[in-house]
Order: structure tokens, then C-alpha cells, then sequence
């Protein structure tokens, strides 16, 4: 006979094992990260550019990353990806605010091929007119589409208030940024950024050796020739603003604070935190909101990171009709955190999830690349990964309560909606 | 290669059995044979709904979630127009919590009144969300109905309207279980380090004794052979005016299948395909582009979809489109193009192999279209397709009287 009434017995992850790529130097401040041990022919190549969102104002920055592979003198957009197309090859493309990021994926037989092609469109840049024209029409839509949907205004306006001490951090696109091609701004900005902008390359594949040094003598004449710098002491005076959108059935909520960076001795034990806040299915905020309330398809949190800062961002798309209600079962959850402590059952549940987490995202070779440069980017090392761990086990109700007195602070938050 | 063992046990359920003994995670995949496809005409978006009332505890377990949080592990299902499909990631060790819980809700629901309260409003704000709530959100809505007069893809998995959704009372939800939610309706998937006999052993403990119920027939109505060029041009406060063209496309276990896909690569998968090259780049009449199938089990579309350039009419798009189709039906392909397209089709597949989730979804899909073994010939079947095929088919789809053209105009708020 059995039990369906009782779960079977729960082994928490005991141990998870971390391996540290290959590093090599590229120039004192770029290095290369190697993956080698993968078990089929898949490989995965990221150039990471000093190229960033706040690298430029007038959208300068996404507009000459969308440039990238548009046309050299001798070759047009369509030739470029026709060639890296026939060699089986991907391209992906991806702009954050401190970094940009020109990914690869293809057969590890294409690689050299494929990364020669890159390494031809990307230094024979030429902003074609027609090519620039054409993108920028296309982002140009695309900017006015964004506009109507109100998760991305709410977005777009968050990031200008809470950043509103670093102009570089909140200054937003404009439609008047893709009326014209500028391109004597955007030349210098492509010189300076990607073209002496190379930060770090990543590689995840079974490749030889004498691939990877070919490599570094390819992408290695862009590296940057200092240290980058980055934001740092953000600070937020604003509190709660509305940005209607015509016809919207819903409103978006964006709410957030700063909080600090990753070496923070707090990081972990907020990250804890924030879990039980908003950041797995059951958390106070999805069971409360969503599963208990029925206002919303998905709400949650999560903390954002910034090579020397961090902020907490709550996130959710709501019927019109009850976004004030949702604000204030936002801040009864706040508000519960700082004043009761969390059941251990609760504390257990959250402690074996992030541990079940932190296994999974340590599963495979493309997973621990990922796993070891998101401490690496931040200056820290496969050490921190032992730390989470151990503080995650001994957390107490005690300690997450004592946290959220700290930094969630419904005075503290800065409160955008938009619909 | 993905290796498997597979067996049914007694009450009909199929179980796929995958080792992997290089990842500390397992799978438990379950596809119910069960989409919106099988939905009445009156009670549209059922199939989605009670996707989200199987989270809403089964009948000896309140709560789903939790108990597989505490196992470190999380959850989540998607429905399409043909399945229903649930999956759970968690530590291997921890394994045994995933199929009690699996199976349990497969006995059966707890059917709480609350639940159902709730995943409706859930349901009707994820329909405003995804649908409503965006520029072009409610284009499906729209071109299903044009594209389909019998078949049931007519409507879309999120249902015809919202009124559908907050109509359905808790008896539409207990015949809906007892009909689809049952053994010999679907297909379990365990993939991870942990052997065929312990396997076997965990799967006859949980699911052994869950009651045999038949397999529903399942008697679609036919969509008929379409003959006319169907046109429908709406009115939405959206930035620029867009159009998609949906063609009908043959169904998910025929050969041609395939080939309609290489098709749509052709015309529109990457910034080297024939319709961005000429109607992007060359005659800039677009600023964006795209061609793509549905992958439907019974007879699919495929769809070509894209924004106009400020000034351009739908009549100039309307001609160099037909223009760039009727090319690819009167002169076969290059051999240097079809190479390039079955290479991009490798790569694809070798990287879908990296992820455990990705294969066991992948043995349970093919197991239902007949044999899980066709995950492992996918990539030999597409190397396979010729220019020659390729332009066959093109002929017989790329038409006119196949075709069914939805326009949005764009007008002001």
C-alpha cells in the first residue's frame, strides 16, 4: 500500500561541483574563457565590447550594434550572413547596459571559418547608407511599437528615475534618435567601442588548441587598453509616478530601489530574501497576487546587477482596475517580512530550492561557462559559489527578517506605472 | 543518437524511459494527448484553463508547487492547439517527488471551487496580457478564423473569447478530466542518471495503479480543400500597417511536412533568406520580415508575416511577394542554397540535443506521432529533401487559391 498523502522522503543537495575554465590572457586586461570538455559538436563564441547602453546618448549605442554586420565596402548585409549561413553558422546579438555581447553558435568545423567572417564584417564596417537607412526605419517602428505596450513604457521610465544621478544610466530612446543617421557620431563610437572596445571572450566547445590561439590573434587587436570605468553611488529621490497609455486594458508596475553590488556581504543573504519575496512560483507575491487574488498572469522580483552597484525590481502587469489594489497587497507582503518572521517550513522549502537551483545552473558545459563569468565579470571567483551555499544553509528567520527591516522599506521605493 | 527504452504498463500508460549519467538533474515529462483542438465550439480555451487547474492541488496533495520546490525542483506546462504538455525539473536524487506528485494529479484533481475562481481571472489577465494589451496581440484571433472554416484550429489555444473563459462552471471541468486525464492518453518521460530498473520499479509504485479509462475517439471535422484567395483587412490603433499570409500546409506526419518547413527557411528564416533579401534590403517595402510553420499535427499554415516601410502600400508588398514566391516555384533551388539551408537544420538539431528537457519533450512529441525512435531519423529525413521536392511542393502550396491574406491597417487612437 502506499502514501499518497506523503511526500517521499526529500535529500537535499548536498554538493555541487564548480569547474573553473581555461583562462588565457588576451592583453593584461582581456582574457579568453575556455569550455573545452563538451560532449558533442556544438560550440558557443561571445565577444564581450565595452559598448553598453550608457556608452552613448541619441541611442548611438544601439543603433551602431544593430549596425554590426550590416556591410563593409565589399560586401553587403546580405552577402555577410549569406556566407556565415552556408558554414551552418548563428549569429545572436545582445546590448545590456554595461556590456554588449556578439555571440556564435554553430559546428565546431565552422568556427575559424565563421569567426574569420565576423572578424572581416566587424573590422571593414563601412554604415552603408542604405544599410543605416534601413535599420534605422526598422528601429524607428520598433520604438513607436514599444511605446503602446505598456510594460515597456513603464520600463523605459522606471530606468530614467531610478538612475536620475547618472545621465549616461537614465537617459531613454527617443523617436527623434532614428530619424537621421548621424554618422559621424556613430563611426567614432563604433572606433572606440568595438573596435578598441574587446572586454572578454568566452569559448564553450571541443575545440583544438591552435583554434583558440587563432582566436586571440584574430578578436585580440580589438582588446580595450584600460580598464573600463562604471557608475557608481546611484542615488533616487523620486517616488511614484503614473504615464498613461491610450486604450491600455492593463497597467504595469515597476517598483524598485537601490541596493548594492554583488560583493556586498548582504548579497546572498538578500538574494535569500528576495527569493521568498517574489522570485520562485510560490513566493509571497505570486501566491498572494496571482494565485490567491487572481489579479495578475505573473508577478515577481529580482535583483539587477551593475558592475558596482545593484538594485531590487518588482515586476508585474495587472487589470487596470486593480493596480492600486495590487500596490497595497505589495506593500501588506513588505510590510509582513519586516514584522513576522518566516515559518521554517518556508525557509526550508526556499533554502532547497535555491539549492536545487544553483545545481541546475551548474548542469553542462554551456551552464558553468555562464556560472563562472557572472562571478568573473564582477571580480569575484568560484569561492563566492561556496559562500552562497554555505549561507544559504544557515540562514534564519531571524536574519531575513533583519533584512528586510534594512531594505524593503515601502518609504524607500520608487513606485512607476504605466497604463 | 538519444538512446531510450520504452514500455506501457497494464492501465495503458506509455512510459519513455532516457539515461544521461553525466547531469545531476532529472525530467519527468508528461504530454497529455489533449489540446485545444478537442474543445466544443461553445467552451473554447478549456484545454489552456485546466492546464492551470492542474497546479491547483490534486486529490490527496493541496498544493503542487510546493512540495517540489522543497525537492529543489520547479514546474511548468504549456497547451498548444494539439497537446497539453508538463514538465518537472529537479535534483535526481529527489525524483520519486516529481511522480508522486505526477501521478497523483493524474488519479485525480482536488477540484476546488477557489481554484477554479482563481485561474480563471488568471487566465482572463493572461489573455489581456498576451492578446489584447499589445500592438497586433489579437492578429491569431483574427487570422485563424480565415485561414480555418471546420477544423477547430479556428480558434486560438487561449480560446475565442473571454466569454468562453469566464463561463466555464466546475462540471465543464470534471467531464473535461475524465475524458482526456488518464493513463492511455499519455505519455511519461523520465530522463536523467537513474537506471531502466529503478525506473520501472518507481513507475509501477506510482502510476500502476491508477485506473484504465478509454482513449477518447477523436472525430475532428475535416477542414475542407480551400479554393478561393481569402482577403480580410482590420482596423487597429497600432504604429504601421502589417500583414500576414497564412498558406495551408501538410500535416505533421506526412514527409512533405518537412519540406514545406525547408520552405519556409528559404523564404524567410534568416537575414540570407529570398522575401528579406527582396522585399527588405532590395526594394525596402518592409522593416521587418519573417516566414515560419505552425507545426500542427493535422494540416498546418504556413505563415509569412511583416511590417510595412512608412509609404508603402499593401498593393506594392501584395506584388513583389507573389513575385518572390512564384521565382522559388519556377526554377529549383541551387544546390548551393539547399545545402546551406540543410546545414543550418544541423546545427539546430545538435544544439537541441544539449538539454535534457529538450530531448524528453522531443521522445514524448515523436512517440505521439507514432514512434519516439523519430527524434533520432529528424535530421537524416531533412538531409534528405531535394530542390527537386523542394519545388513540388512549393507549387502545390505557394498559390493563391491556398492562401488566406490578413491585413492591419493601421488607423489612430
Amino acid at each position: 500500500m502506499i502514501h499518497r498523502t506523503k511526500q517521499p522522503t526529500v535529500h537535499p543537495v548536498q554538493h555541487i561541483e564548480f569547474i573553473k575554465p581555461l583562462i588565457f590572457d588576451v592583453t593584461e586586461d582581456v582574457r579568453l574563457l575556455w569550455v573545452k570538455d563538451v560532449p558533442n559538436d556544438t560550440v558557443r563564441l561571445d565577444l564581450y565590447f565595452d559598448a553598453g547602453i550608457i556608452r552613448s546618448d541619441k541611442s548611438i549605442s544601439s543603433i551602431v550594434h544593430s549596425l554590426l554586420f550590416s556591410g563593409t565596402v565589399d560586401k553587403s548585409s546580405v552577402e555577410i550572413h549569406e556566407s556565415i549561413d552556408a558554414l551552418g553558422g548563428f549569429l545572436d546579438t545582445d546590448l545590456s547596459f554595461e556590456t554588449a555581447v556578439v555571440t556564435v553558435y554553430c559546428l565546431r568545423e565552422h568556427l575559424l571559418h565563421i569567426s574569420l567572417l565576423v572578424g572581416e564584417a566587424i573590422n571593414g564596417l563601412s554604415f552603408r547608407e542604405s544599410e543605416v537607412e534601413d535599420n534605422l526605419r526598422s528601429m524607428g517602428q520598433k520604438f513607436n511599437e514599444n511605446n503602446q505596450k505598456v510594460k515597456n513604457v513603464a520600463q523605459q521610465q522606471f530606468r530614467k528615475l531610478l538612475f536620475e544621478s547618472h545621465i549616461d544610466y537614465s537617459t531613454i530612446a527617443e523617436e527623434t534618435d532614428f530619424k537621421e543617421g548621424n554618422y559621424a557620431s556613430m563611426k567614432h563610437y563604433f572606433k572606440d567601442h568595438y573596435l578598441n572596445g574587446l572586454e572578454r571572450i568566452t569559448l564553450v566547445g571541443n575545440v583544438e588548441q591552435d583554434t583558440v590561439d587563432a582566436l586571440i590573434d584574430l578578436f585580440g587587436k580589438w582588446a580595450i587598453d584600460a580598464k573600463p570605468t562604471f557608475g557608481s553611488n546611484f542615488s533616487t529621490t523620486q517616488k511614484r509616478h503614473h504615464f498613461p497609455v491610450d486604450g491600455a486594458v492593463q497597467t504595469a508596475i515597476r517598483m524598485g530601489k537601490m541596493l548594492f553590488s554583488k560583493q556586498h556581504p548582504d548579497y546572498m543573504g538578500f538574494q535569500c530574501l528576495n527569493t521568498i519575496l517574489g522570485d520562485y512560483f510560490g513566493s509571497r507575491l505570486m501566491s498572494n497576487i496571482r494565485e490567491d487574488k487572481g489579479y495578475t498572469y505573473g508577478i515577481g522580483s529580482g535583483m539587477m546587477e551593475l558592475q558596482n552597484d545593484g538594485y531590487l525590481v518588482i515586476v508585474t502587469e495587472v487589470g487596470k482596475e486593480v493596480a492600486d489594489a495590487t500596490l497595497t497587497e505589495i506593500q501588506f507582503e513588505l510590510k509582513r517580512l519586516q514584522e513576522e518572521e518566516v515559518s521554517s517550513e518556508e525557509l526550508e522549502l526556499v533554502k532547497n530550492y535555491m539549492l536545487g537551483q544553483l545545481l541546475k545552473s551548474a548542469d553542462g558545459p554551456y551552464a558553468m561557462l555562464d556560472m563562472y563569468n557572472s562571478v568573473d565579470m564582477y571580480g569575484l571567483d568560484l569561492s563566492f559559489y561556496d559562500r552562497a551555499i554555505a549561507e544559504i544553509r544557515e540562514m534564519t528567520p531571524l536574519r531575513i527578517r533583519e533584512l528586510a527591516k534594512q531594505y524593503l522599506n515601502w518609504e524607500d521605493f520608487l513606485i512607476v506605472t504605466a497604463g | 543518437m538519444i538512446e531510450f527504452n520504452r514500455y506501457k504498463l497494464d492501465n495503458g500508460l506509455t512510459v519513455i524511459h532516457h539515461l544521461d549519467t553525466t547531469t545531476p538533474m532529472a525530467v519527468v515529462n508528461v504530454l497529455y494527448d489533449v489540446g485545444a483542438r478537442d474543445e466544443s465550439e461553445e467552451k473554447t480555451g478549456f484545454a489552456h484553463l485546466f492546464e492551470h487547474l492542474m497546479f491547483g492541488g490534486s486529490v490527496n496533495i493541496p498544493d503542487f508547487d510546493a512540495p517540489l520546490q522543497f525537492a529543489g525542483g520547479e514546474s511548468n506546462a504549456f497547451t498548444s492547439n494539439d497537446i497539453t504538455n508538463y514538465y518537472d525539473t529537479l535534483p535526481v536524487q529527489n525524483i520519486e517527488t516529481a511522480l508522486w506528485l505526477e501521478s497523483d494529479r493524474m488519479l485525480s484533481l482536488a477540484f476546488t471551487p477557489k481554484s477554479l475562481e482563481v485561474q480563471r481571472s488568471v487566465v482572463i489577465e493572461e489573455f489581456k496580457q498576451r492578446y489584447l494589451n499589445q500592438p497586433y496581440g489579437d492578429v491569431w484571433l483574427e487570422l485563424r478564423p480565415l485561414a480555418y472554416k471546420e477544423h477547430p484550429y479556428k480558434w486560438a489555444t487561449i480560446g475565442k473569447e473571454i466569454k468562453h473563459i469566464e463561463d466555464a462552471e466546475m462540471d465543464d471541468v470534471k467531464a473535461f478530466f475524465k475524458a482526456h486525464y488518464h493513463p492511455g492518453n499519455a505519455i511519461l518521460c523520465i530522463a536523467g542518471n537513474i537506471s531502466f530498473e529503478r525506473t520501472q520499479e518507481l513507475v509501477a509504485k506510482w502510476f500502476g495503479d491508477i485506473p484504465e479509462s478509454l482513449k477518447p475517439d477523436r472525430m475532428l471535422p475535416k477542414e475542407p480543400e480551400q479554393k478561393e484567395y481569402r482577403e480580410k483587412t482590420i482596423e487597429r490603433a497600432v504604429p504601421n500597417d502589417a500583414f500576414y499570409y497564412a498558406f495551408k500546409m501538410p500535416e505533421r506526419r506526412s514527409y512533405e511536412y518537412y519540406v514545406a518547413d525547408i520552405i519556409s527557411d528559404a523564404l524567410g528564416r534568416e537575414k540570407s533568406s529570398r522575401l528579406y533579401g527582396r522585399l527588405k534590403k532590395e526594394l525596402k517595402l518592409v522593416t521587418s520580415i519573417n516566414a515560419y510553420i505552425t507545426g500542427s499535427l493535422d494540416e498546418g499554415l504556413l505563415v509569412i508575416d511583416g511590417k510595412l516601410s512608412d509609404g508603402v502600400t499593401f498593393e506594392q508588398v501584395e506584388e513583389a511577394l507573389w513575385t518572390t514566391l512564384d521565382e522559388l516555384n519556377a526554377t529549383q533551388l541551387s544546390d548551393s542554397e539547399t545545402a546551406k539551408l540543410l546545414i543550418k537544420i544541423r546545427t539546430i538539431k545538435e544544439f537541441q540535443e544539449q538539454g535534457l528537457l529538450n530531448r524528453a519533450m522531443n521522445l514524448c512529441n515523436y512517440e505521439l506521432l507514432g514512434d519516439a525512435n523519430g527524434v533520432n531519423e529528424e535530421n537524416l529525413l531533412y538531409q534528405s529533401i531535394t530542390a527537386k521536392q523542394i519545388q513540388a511542393l512549393g507549387k502545390s502550396m505557394l498559390r493563391r487559391e491556398n492562401c488566406s491574406v490578413l491585413r492591419v491597417k493601421a488607423i489612430k487612437a
